[in-house]
Order: structure tokens, then C-alpha cells, then sequence
């Protein structure tokens, strides 16, 4: 039975598909032979058919769209390439700042750890006594006075300026 | 009697062409800049087709068409190969065409006129007599008229009236690019046929009359 659409040529619902593949050629003899039969019968599918293959003709009659020029693929690859650039360039810009930031920091941390050490090293300095002078100082500590060495609190501060005053 | 079917051809190499595809696509996501080259080249017909069927205006064709590459080269390295790197990529031109028709809030399509005699008689000889147009110009011409004639269809007939008829799209191809089932294509296909043909008729049927209508011409 042909299907209620709203245009004239209307085939059986059943027909439908089986109408596109035939004239695709995509239908086996055995199943072409059966529509072939079918539509011999049928009018209304007769008229579809014949009408399909119109508008075959109608519609192949003005040929595929114009095709790219010779320069295509080469337009596309400069294209693609700008826009990498571009792409890398904007990355660049969105980590700028954080690199630049990343750069103060270490040198800021740099510069701290390079006062640390130097701090550090001082202090290990002045708080270890030196082996070496000391074994000189055991040597010669019964031959040669007391050696100078730095006052270690205030009071020995006080009194090597009252020796010193005193001696003037 | 019944019309006779024209012959489906496909091509032979079209597996061997796919494994090329794929080992194409391999090498553009590591890099290879001239492996989407070769690719671009052996597409771009294709995508021309599609993207001019969508939009039926030449003049924006090219641009589309690029644009549909450029996206496929920056989305490359996420295609995971389950679909065939031609299906993805018209899938890319048809959201691609889509998204341009958006943008510039038009129809593919927005004229439609009356034919002329002349018209209206030639277009009778390709139908009934399966003469198709000879030379660019009479091509252009049919061209033009068939798009008057496709105006006035739904978009979606529209779409794939051309596709299949005048772009070369197989069924099978077209249900992968418009996320159809293929029987559905096919029943969409068939109907929208009718609608064409109604169009046709009437216009066919008033060019004739506005001919007829139309006093004779007096020599002297």
C-alpha cells in the first residue's frame, strides 16, 4: 500500500528503501528481480520508481561543485603553519609572567642560601678552634707568653682597654 | 516498464587507500608535517563536495574547506582511528559548515524565481531525454536553476539530495557523516526525491503556462 505523504509520487512504505538501493545498484539479482515483480504489479511504486530516476537525471545534470585549485594543499599547509606560530606564541605569553616570576625566586632564594653559607661558615670558624694553633699554642705555651687572642665576653673586652690604657 | 538502475561503482583500492590513511594519520600525530600534507591532498576534493553541497556558495567554499583541514591538523593527535580518518574529517566539514551558516545567520539557499521558457525546455530534454548539459555554461546554468528548484525543499532533503545526486556521496558515506542510520538515509532519500520532482513539475507546469500565456510576436 503506497504511504499518505504529502507529495504525489508515493511507493509502498516497504518499497521505499529497497527503491534507493536499486538504483544504487546495490541490490542482489535475486531482490532486484522481486521488486522488478513487485513494481510490475503496483502502479503507484511504478510511478515512484520512475520518478526517482528522474530525479536522478534532473539532479546529476548540473555536475559536483568546482574542485580546489592546483595551490590547495599548500594554502592549507602555510595556514597551518601561521597558526602554530601563533599558537606557541600565545603559550609563550601565558607562561611569561609565571617564568619570569620562577626566575626572581631562585635568584632571591640564591642569594639567601648564598648569605646562609657565608654565615654559616663564619660561625663554624670562630666556634671550632683551629687544630693546628692549638697544638702550636701546647708546644710553645711553656717557652713564649700567652699569644693574643680575641677578648670573649665584655668583661675581657673592658679589660684589655684598661691594660692597653694602662700600659700608655 | 521499469527504469533501469545506474551501475554502483566503487573504487578498487578503496581498502588499500584506507590503510594508507591510517599510516598517514599515524605519522601526522608524531608529527610529520608532509604526512597531513599527502592527506590534505587526497581529501580535498572531497571536502570541496561536501562543503560546496552544504553551502552552495562557491565563494565561501575554499575558506570553509581550510578551516576544516586546520581543525583536523589540531585535532589529530586526539582521533583515535575506531572510524575511518574520511569520516572524521566530513564529519569535521559538515559541523564546520554548520557552525559558518550560523555565524552569518543565512540559508544555504535564500532565492527563488520563476524559470524562463528556455529554461523550462531545457531542463524537459534532460529529464525526459536524459541529455545532460553540454559545456560550463549550460552547466552553470542547470546549476542554478537546480538550485532555485532545491530552495524551496527542507534543508535537510536539500542536503542530501545533493550530497548523493550531484556531489557523489554513496548512502553508506552519508549515514556516517549525518549520524543516520542507513535505512533511514535511504527512506529520507526516497522521499525527498518526490518532493523535488513535485517542485519541478510545478515550475515545469508554470513556465509552460506563462509561455503559452504570452502574446505572439508580430514581424514588421
Amino acid at each position: 500500500m503506497a504511504t499518505g505523504t504529502e507529495f504525489e509520487y508515493a511507493a509502498c512504505s516497504k518499497y521505499e528503501a529497497v527503491l534507493e538501493d536499486y538504483l544504487e545498484g546495490a541490490l542482489s539479482a535475486a531482490d532486484a528481480r522481486n521488486a522488478e515483480n513487485h513494481w510490475r504489479d503496483c502502479a503507484a511504486c511504478r510511478d515512484a520508481l520512475e520518478q526517482a530516476t528522474a530525479s536522478v537525471r534532473l539532479l546529476r545534470a548540473a555536475g559536483p561543485s568546482d574542485g580546489p585549485g592546483p595551490a590547495f594543499a599548500r594554502v592549507v599547509m602555510a595556514r597551518i603553519r601561521e597558526a602554530e606560530q601563533d599558537r606557541s606564541a600565545e603559550r609563550a605569553g601565558l607562561w611569561q609572567p609565571i617564568v619570569s616570576l620562577a626566575w626572581r625566586f631562585a635568584a632571591t632564594a640564591m642569594l639567601a642560601l648564598g648569605v646562609l653559607i657565608t654565615y654559616d661558615a663564619g660561625w663554624w670558624r670562630h666556634a671550632q678552634p683551629d687544630v693546628t694553633t692549638a697544638r702550636l699554642i701546647g708546644v710553645t705555651d711553656l717557652l713564649s707568653p700567652e699569644p693574643a687572642r680575641p677578648p670573649a665576653d665584655r668583661d675581657e673586652v673592658l679589660m684589655m682597654v684598661a691594660d692597653n690604657n694602662h700600659a700608655k | 516498464m521499469v527504469a533501469s538502475a545506474p551501475a554502483l561503482t566503487l573504487p578498487l583500492d578503496r581498502k588499500v587507500k584506507k590503510e594508507e590513511d591510517r599510516e598517514l594519520v599515524r605519522l601526522s600525530q608524531g608529527g610529520t608535517e608532509t604526512a597531513f600534507e599527502e592527506l590534505v591532498r587526497r581529501h580535498q576534493q572531497r571536502v570541496f563536495a561536501l562543503v560546496g553541497g552544504i553551502l552552495r556558495r562557491p565563494e565561501d567554499v575554499e575558506d570553509v574547506a581550510q578551516q576544516v583541514f586546520l581543525k583536523a591538523y589540531l585535532g589529530i593527535k586526539r582521533f583515535d582511528q575506531r572510524a575511518a580518518f574520511s569520516t572524521w574529517l566530513y564529519k569535521i566539514a559538515v559541523n564546520e559548515c554548520w557552525d559558518y551558516l550560523r555565524k552569518k545567520k543565512v540559508r544555504p539557499l535564500v532565492y527563488e524565481a520563476d524559470l524562463s521558457e528556455e529554461q523550462v525546455s531545457r531542463l524537459d530534454g534532460i529529464v525526459s531525454a536524459d541529455r545532460p548539459p553540454e559545456g560550463p555554461n549550460a552547466r552553470a546554468e542547470a546549476r542554478e536553476v537546480l538550485d532555485r528548484m532545491l530552495a524551496s525543499l527542507p534543508e535537510q532533503d536539500r542536503q542530501l539530495l545533493v550530497l548523493k545526486e550531484m556531489e557523489g556521496f554513496s548512502v553508506q558515506e552519508l549515514a556516517e557523516i549525518l549520524d543516520l542510520n542507513v535505512n533511514t538515509v535511504k527512506v529520507r532519500l526516497f522521499r525527498a526525491r518526490g518532493r523535488i520532482m513535485d517542485v519541478y513539475r510545478r515550475r515545469m507546469d508554470a513556465g509552460k503556462k506563462s509561455a503559452g500565456s504570452r502574446p505572439a510576436r508580430r514581424n514588421g
